[in-house]
């Protein structure tokens, strides 16, 4: 195979016939639920098979809909597909009424497909391009959100779903979202195309961070506590009675070194100022075991998958005793990114280029009171490779031996 | 619902506040936000959460397709499901599955039993295979190297005991699966990351490149062109040919083939052979072990063999494999590494060691542990 073959997207029965190799086995096929829709599946078949995407980017616009709308032309020219990002609730809780009409808008306006989970968060709908300017109208005024989360702007803001499902919420992670998705000062950045590049804000409420906001937010709310987690001496001792918790293990697994069992008087310390909220206890001995009582709000800032110096961690700013006291920062580090990253540079890239010090000043300016985080060091990552021919046959062979390992001698 | 609606063209720069959450909870929820106080498992796949007012409900975690693509015949079942057997609500997860609310464990039970029946199992709770969250890649995405979701079924067909608890693991396991090294799939701080990537430096498409290019070699002297600016380590030069027109290179002893071109400039070309993917290991966002951090490169490339891919397969079956065997119980990968060595760990596995994974092991101290010693 050759590039010019690829160019040609010569579409196939062989290619269709291989695709079909993926609507066997036991997990849920995408494939199969492809085939129910009107998704030019030939097209998938052909790039799966080629090891290449059957898209190009295409330039379709709704006039005055600047975010959310994306849009893409096969190789061949001869097919378009456009899908849309819509925002959903904090939280993901989608009542049954309102799939219903994401059904109608998928049906009516769409090809009877959609990406139910999107990573960014939202609902993505995947819509006939002559129907495009009528499904934003619907989504709005039927299905009451709207489109958007694409390109330059906020993206999708995600929440855990905290109080509302989550013995371990610390603070309100879906009043949190709501707070700032609708404020005026930040909702007037939704779905214009202001920023160098993209910002996510993302709101964990305990430190098990089920978010990924650690990860992936240029804003990180993340539920914590100051001191020991709050034991229950009693209900504990009855939990070891009956054999749920071994106290040597939550000594061993408690990676602070925070724990120490009195054996004699059946009573379990930790040391607050040693803990690192690691979770470990209270994951084992929940509800003998608790977070602590004096609970904050962990704000952190610059994480994400991808950016100009590769992927990050976020670094710590400030504890906070409201979700609500980080706006003023917020929006001076929104400030404060838009005048001097360069485009398509996240804020951890302005971090690396100018230093922390832009972060710990604003910090030191819009949240005067509140204690300070030493932000970690971090390592440089690269996600791609260049190899050499000699490295590829290596890792080639590995695998090899593998597969041979695993499936036996025929290949 | 067929409504019509004829506005002027302009309303529609009117943007919409996003919906309030609580329009869509359940009464039973709202009455009991933020009272839970404890929660049993019911098997892997429910979980019953136990109000301080004495109510319990159940959620019910089912699989779906790789992407979470579905059809709108797959969302009415849900909805369907949801209606008669929940409480007329179900969330996205964060791994791209779809979680059940309902009220009795009967229910939530009827619930596993009906989804199953249309080939959708429930299951990922505990010490379990939680999701291979996949992006959406040659489905709709023209920024790519390899197709996600096709690797992601692959992995789930073999892996699926692992989510619906038939097979155990020593904890909790998330797999990521990007097309490309933008990493849609959502993190690189995962258990078992897959991210596609070229393998090679990009080729510029004689013919199409020039789209990406200014027309006039005049411009270059003003603004350097985002399609050499986003590359972190100048390796794409621009220059003034002779006829007065821009010139391009790629200097493939500079490149890190990150991608980043790629995403500013569809005209970019490769060897599809050359196309692999790597396997980084021993990521996580929770605080819990040795707390947030992002996973190591142990696999900087494995061959992409359409539609089975076994060499993925295999590759990740062994970073599992030796996960388990040398797992305390309770342990993620990254604090198995920890305790036994990265080096270690990579012997083991037996991957072939090179320039692209000599792993470093640093101290970190990510997350909330930024904040301990200030307080
Ligand atoms: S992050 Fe904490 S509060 Fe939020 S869902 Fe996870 S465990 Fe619950
Ligand atoms: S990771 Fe790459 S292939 Fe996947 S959706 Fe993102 S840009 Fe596309
Ligand atoms: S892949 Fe990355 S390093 Fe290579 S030329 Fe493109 S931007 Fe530069």
């Amino acid at each position: 195979m050759t590039i010019s073959d690829i160019k040609e997207q010569k579409l196939s029965e062989d290619d269709m016939k291989a695709l079909e190799k993926l609507e066997k086995g036991p997990w849920p096929s995408h494939v199969t639920e492809l085939k129910k829709t009107k998704y030019p599946i030939e097209y998938y078949a052909w790039g799966v098979m080629h090891k290449y995407s059957p898209w190009y980017s295409g330039s379709f616009r709704v006039r005055y809909v600047f975010s959310g709308i994306l849009a893409r032309r096969s190789r061949d020219g001869k097919v378009s597909e456009v899908h849309f990002r819509t925002y959903s609730p904090a939280g993901r809780f989608l009542s049954t009424a309102y799939l219903k009409k994401i059904a109608y808008v998928a049906e009516q306006y769409g090809i009877g497909l959609l990406e139910f989970a999107g990573n960014t968060g939202s609902i993505v709908i995947n819509i006939q391009p002559d129907k495009a300017d009528q499904a934003i109208d619907i989504i709005r005024n039927v299905m009451g959100s709207d489109v958007g989360g694409s390109g330059d702007t906020f993206r999708e803001f995600y929440a855990c779903p905290g109080p509302a499902l989550c013995e371990f919420a610390l603070y309100d992670t879906l009043a949190a979202m709501d707070f700032y998705r609708s404020h005026p000062e930040i909702y007037k950045f939704f779905n214009t195309q202001l920023f160098p590049y993209k910002i996510k804000v993302k709101f964990s409420g305990c430190p098990f961070d089920c978010a990924g906001a650690n990860a992936r937010s240029d804003f990180t709310f993340i539920g914590t506590w100051v001191g020991a987690p709050e034991v229950d001496q009693e209900k504990l001792r009855e939990m070891i009675k009956s054999g749920k918790v071994d106290p040597k293990e939550l000594v061993k697994r408690c990676p602070s070194g925070a724990i120490s069992w009195d054996d004699d008087r059946q009573q379990l310390k930790i040391d607050g100022d040693k803990c690192l909220k690691a979770m470990n206890c209270i994951k084992m001995a929940f509800p003998a075991i608790k977070p602590g009582k004096n609970r904050k709000i962990a704000l952190l800032v610059g994480s994400h998958a991808q950016a100009h110096y590769g992927p990050r961690l976020s670094w710590g700013v400030a504890l906070l005793d409201d979700y609500k006291e980080a706006l003023p920062f917020i929006l001076k580090v929104i400030d404060i990114y838009s005048n001097n990253a360069p485009r398509r540079h996240r804020l951890a890239d302005l971090i690396l280029r100018r230093g922390f010090r832009l972060i710990s000043e604003a910090a030191k300016e819009t949240l005067p009171d509140k204690p300070k985080a030493t932000p970690s060091s971090h390592l440089r990552f690269t996600t791609g490779a260049v190899l050499s021919d000699d490295e590829r046959v290596a890792y080639t062979e590995w695998a090899k031996s593998l597969v041979k390992e695993y499936y036996g001698g025929e290949q | 619902m067929a409504e019509t609606f004829v506005p002027d063209p302009s309303e529609r720069i009117n943007k919409r506040i996003p919906m309030p959450y609580a329009a869509q909870l359940p009464d039973i929820i709202k009455r009991n936000y933020g009272k839970w106080v404890d929660r049993k498992f019911h098997g892997n796949g429910i979980i019953e959460h136990i109000s301080e007012s004495g109510e319990s409900i159940f959620t019910v975690k089912v699989g779906l397709p790789p992407n979470s693509r579905i059809s709108v015949d797959t969302l009415k079942k849900i909805i369907d499901v949801a209606d008669t057997y929940g409480l007329k609500v179900v969330r996205a997860t964060r791994g791209m599955n779809v979680e059940f609310i309902t009220d009795s464990l009967d229910k939530a039970k009827k619930i596993v039993d009906i989804m199953k029946g249309y080939g959708f199992p429930a299951g990922g709770w505990g010490n379990s295979l939680w999701h291979i969250t996949s992006c959406t890649a040659y489905l709709t995405c023209s920024t790519f190297a390899v197709d996600a979701p096709s690797i992601t079924k692959a992995l789930y067909d073999y892996f699926m005991p692992y989510f619906t608890g038939e097979e155990k693991l020593p904890s909790k396991l998330d797999i990521f699966v990007s097309g490309c090294t933008n990493i849609c799939a959502g993190t690189l701080a995962g258990d078992i990351v897959v991210v596609g990537h070229w393998g090679q430096a990009p080729t510029p498409d004689p013919e199409k490149i020039k789209f990406c290019l200014p027309t006039s070699a005049e411009a270059l002297k003003k603004v350097t062109p985002d399609v050499a600016a986003v590359c972190p380590v100048n390796a794409i030069k621009l220059y003034a040919k002779e006829d007065g027109s821009v010139g391009i290179e790629v200097d493939d002893k500079r490149c890190i083939a990150c991608g980043r071109c790629k995403n500013v400039c569809d005209y970019f070309d490769w060897d599809p052979d050359k196309v692999g993917v790597a396997v980084f290991v021993g990521g996580k966002t929770s605080n819990t072990g040795s707390g947030p951090r992002l996973a190591y490169r142990i696999v900087p490339w494995v061959p992409v063999n359409p539609p089975e891919y076994r060499e993925i397969v295999a590759v990740v079956r062994k970073i599992v494999d030796v996960w388990k065997k040398n797992a305390e119980s309770g342990e993620r990968i990254g604090d198995t590494i920890d305790r036994i060595g990265l080096e270690e760990f990579m012997r083991q596995v037996g991957v072939p060691k090179s320039r692209h994974n000599a792993c470093i092991e640093v101290s970190w101290n990510f997350g909330v542990r930024q904040f301990i010693k200030y307080v």
